[in-house]
């Protein structure tokens, strides 16, 4: 197991320093200068020629490539251009956020799509199936803003029922950062008030992001699931009375998950992409808003950052999601 | 169904709903977030918190409450008073001037503001240099910044330098005990300040209750030296609380869970927050011109017949009756038609499809190649700079003039401004207050000693411009300095280096239990100080 974990790691290694370098240089062929965001909209040129030398701009290309490799291999990307703080600070304050919103989201897809999944192949050609099928090909073609909006009107606005935005009451004090997961130092401050208000805030931007992973979860459960109802293992439990919800829920799940793993795996990459759009939508603070922010201002070091960061927890999940693969199917492992 | 679900299933329902259940009945009306005493506003945070480092419009909403300055803007048009200061002296010749300072003035951590502090705040901002320092670095060397005693402040300036006194409310006072301890390779607290507090305003920055771009908590200062005697119940704490989308930031105002929204909400939001029973919009004249930069290096625009057939080709009243709602106002001059300085004589260009067709006809006689394919870049975030970019597409096309939009963004486009040969044929943007003086305007816009900078981009040159921009730079005495922007103005004009459209008017979404708020275009009416809100 471990040689096979090993082996993943080692094989994600070339694909992150394709991605810096690809990314660095996609990223450097935009015709944007850090030092005019810099220096603001009263800056002089001399100021702005300043600031080119300051921050090694002015050098050439090659040259800033190789600096930033090796203050990166240290976790060191740079000083953010637009808040004049460590990119690593900013993110790591950040990425909490984002990380609740995403794994939040990816149980809504999970808890919900692999049974619903379940029950439309069961239910094959019938009329939970057809509704079931529907939602999901609107789950996928529903844009985010759209149902955000909607979410926002009808819980938010008509019932009243949850938060508009944000990800705590503006009047509520903040427990002490200890993680930065706010609902974790919230349990950890004993701040009930503040933990429950959270997972209240939690809600909309997690139900939005969910829509499309959960979509595609009850399609590929459902394919897998109906594919597995035709093997002969299963008419043969079945007709030496096996427990039929024994029979589903443990053995033809089991054989027909693969292809849901792998896109859970693809998912998460996916969900952290698109938390862009619902953080500034929610107002939710994650790394979205600063995504943006960096777009905007021409902030490089963080586009670079964030996109090797991108990369790495997309790595990691995948690596996760052939473990999985390995325990369901130990053939695999044996593999390599 | 029921072979299905089973027992276990069930009971994984129930719990779900068991979660769910206290997320539903927390609160079963409209949530209204803010209480008697907390202000809450979705405007825009800056970039971050240092005011020696940033130099915007968000950032001087943070400056007008959590520090002061020696002087500040106030009123609606506005003047300019003493604040920390209590007056000031300049010598004949414009090189000296003295501030004497109000007595009793104290830092949030109780520590007396004294000359000092002044010089080091001055002094900080040269050595940074960012954003605020562009109106000093030229004419400012730290070393002349001097406490004569320490009560004054002592300025000696390398050359007469008039917009000077109107800079001065552009610097934040910090407190250098604050900041020094936390300085790190000399940085000046650059880091520490970015996310931290130094000052002496009306309202103390809450360092743990800040993250960059999110939220930022403040809470009133009971010792601030102006007291609180005009404002018995002032707000006692502001929540900054930015909404990024426009449609967020309409429903958070209609819902209550914000005071109040930035200063640049949608004509077409107008009417729907006045027909609330919670909101209304205020509308305030700012000074910040829209503008359309012609790259006057790049032929055709080198021609003067065909600027002007561009100039008659935008169709300015439909762009703000139209499209902005008539929340606008047509501004024909080079800078805001409410500042001093400008000609009212002076006609400006209208929309004249018939005359933009005998220019072009000119302008073709003389060689330029009006023919070509143009382009205008637009800030593809700002909805309305697209818009006026299309609008004036639809009109060229009708005279045959081909006009490509080409989106882009605001870092982007003032970095290909920065030479003429990247800088595009046109392009759009808005030029608001950062200090109230012609300069901020024609002087930088039109001095070609300006040349690469974005508010340049026209690369006009026009050596009797220049000479007269220069000698008002250098003229002390508004009254002298005014026929001198008057000359140059009715010159500018006459050239038509750009396309100049209109002076925005601010539209504001506010609850109504906000009373008190007063209103100045620098910081547009973000001074919290004087809010009250009823119960």
């Amino acid at each position: 197991m471990l040689r096979f974990i090993l082996r993943r790691c080692i094989l994600v290694l070339p694909s992150l320093a394709g991605l810096l370098l690809i990314t660095f240089l996609l990223i450097h062929s935009v015709p944007s200068d850090p030092a005019v965001a810099m220096a603001g909209d009263a800056g002089t040129p001399e100021q702005i020629a300043r600031l080119r030398a300051q921050y090694g701009l002015d050098r050439p290309i090659w040259e800033q490539f190789f600096v930033y490799v090796g203050k990166a291999v240290t976790f060191d990307f740079g000083e953010s251009v637009f808040s004049r703080r460590p990119v690593a600070t900013d993110i790591l304050q950040r990425l909490p956020a984002t990380l609740e919103l995403t794994f939040a989201s990816l149980m809504i897809s999970i808890l919900l799509g692999v049974p619903l999944g379940v029950v439309s192949a069961l239910n094959h050609n019938t009329w939970p199936d057809y509704i079931l099928r529907v939602f999901s090909v609107l789950g996928i073609a529903v844009a985010a803003f759209w149902f955000a909006i909607m979410l926002q009107l009808f819980f938010a606005m008509d019932l009243g029922w949850l938060p508009l935005r944000g990800d705590l009451t503006s009047t509520m004090a903040r427990p002490p950062r200890v993680t930065g997961f706010l609902s974790l130092d919230a349990l950890l401050a004993g701040r009930w008030d503040v933990y429950l208000d959270h997972l209240r805030h939690l809600v909309l931007p997690a139900v939005t992001l969910s829509l499309g992973g959960l979509a595609t979860i009850v399609r590929f459960t459902r394919a897998g699931v109906l594919d597995t109802l035709q093997q002969d293992f299963v008419f043969y439990e079945r007709a030496m009375g096996y427990r039929w919800l024994r029979l589903v829920w443990v053995f033809i799940l089991r054989n027909s998950v693969t292809a849901t793993v792998t896109q859970i795996g693809l998912l998460f990459g996916g969900l952290i992409a698109g938390a862009v759009v619902v953080e500034a939508i929610f107002d939710w603070p994650g790394i979205g808003s600063y995504t943006v922010q960096a777009i905007l201002t021409g902030d490089k070091q963080v586009m670079l950052a964030v996109t090797l960061l991108v990369g790495t927890v997309y790595a990691v999940v995948n690596i996760l999601v052939d473990v999985v693969h390995g325990l369901l199917d130990p053939r695999l492992m044996e593999q390599g | 169904m029921s072979r299905v679900l089973g027992r276990r299933q069930v009971g994984g329902l129930a719990a779900g709903a068991l979660v769910a259940g206290p997320l539903a009945i927390g609160s079963v009306r409209t949530v209204r977030a803010a209480d008697a005493s907390t202000f809450i506003t979705a405007a825009g945070l800056p970039i971050n918190l240092d005011p020696h480092q940033v130099y915007d419009v968000p950032m001087q909403g943070i400056m007008l409450n959590a520090y002061d300055n020696l002087y500040r803007y106030q009123n609606d048009p506005p003047q300019i008073v003493p604040w920390l200061a209590a007056s000031h002296t300049v010598s004949d010749d414009g090189l000296t001037w003295e501030f004497k300072l109000k007595p009793g003035v104290k830092f949030h951590d109780g520590s007396p503001m004294t000359a000092e502090d002044v010089v080091y705040s001055f002094r900080r901002v040269l050595a940074l240099a960012l954003a605020p320092a562009g109106a000093f670095l030229k004419i400012l060397k730290p070393e002349n910044v001097t406490a004569v005693d320490p009560q004054t402040v002592r300025f000696k300036l390398d050359a007469a330098y008039a917009p000077f006194f109107a800079a001065i409310p552009s610097i934040s006072i910090v407190n250098p005990r604050a900041i020094e301890p936390n300085a790190k390779n000399s940085d000046w607290g650059k880091s520490w300040l970015a996310s931290n507090g130094a000052g002496s305003g009306a309202y103390k920055i809450i360092p743990t209750g800040y993250r960059p771009l999110e939220y930022l908590d403040m809470e009133i200062n009971e010792g601030h030296f102006m007291g609180w005697g005009d404002n018995p119940k002032p707000v006692k704490k502001i929540a900054y609380r930015p909404a990024k989308e426009s449609s967020t930031r309409l429903l958070a105002l209609l819902n209550g869970s914000v005071d109040c929204t930035d200063g640049n909400m949608p004509a077409d939001q107008v009417e729907q927050i006045n027909a609330s029973k919670i909101a209304f919009v205020q509308k305030d004249s700012v000074m910040k011109t829209f503008v359309i930069r012609m790259n006057n290096t790049k032929p055709p625009f080198d021609n003067i017949n065909a600027r002007k057939c561009f100039a008659h080709a935008f169709n300015y009243m439909g762009f703000i009756n139209d499209i902005l709602g008539g929340y606008a106002t047509r501004d024909p001059y080079p800078m805001p038609d409410n500042l001093w300085g400008i000609p009212k004589d002076a006609k400006g260009y209208d929309y004249d499809l018939k005359k933009a067709k005998e220019y072009y006809a000119k302008a073709v006689a003389e060689g330029a190649p009006m023919k070509r394919a143009f382009e205008i870049h637009v800030q593809s975030e700002n909805e309305q700079s697209v818009q006026g970019a299309q609008l004036f597409q639809a009109d060229l096309a009708q005279i045959g003039i081909t006009l490509k939009v080409v989106g882009s963004i605001w870092s982007t486009l003032t970095a290909a401004a920065a030479k003429p040969e990247t800088t595009p044929d046109m392009w759009v943007h808005w030029v608001s207050t950062y200090f109230v003086d012609p300069e901020n305007w024609v002087g930088q816009m039109y001095d070609s000693q300006f040349h690469g900078t974005w508010k340049a981009s026209a690369y006009y040159k026009n050596p009797e411009v220049d000479a007269l921009l220069r000698k008002a730079r250098a003229t002390v005495k508004q009254e002298e300095r005014e026929p001198l922007y008057q000359d140059a103005i009715r010159k500018i004009m006459a050239d038509s280096p750009d396309i100049w459209i209109y002076n925005s008017m601010q539209l504001q979404g506010f609850n109504k239990r906000v009373k008190g708020r007063r209103f100045c275009t620098v910081g547009q009416g973000a001074e919290v100080r004087w809010i009250t809100l009823a119960s």
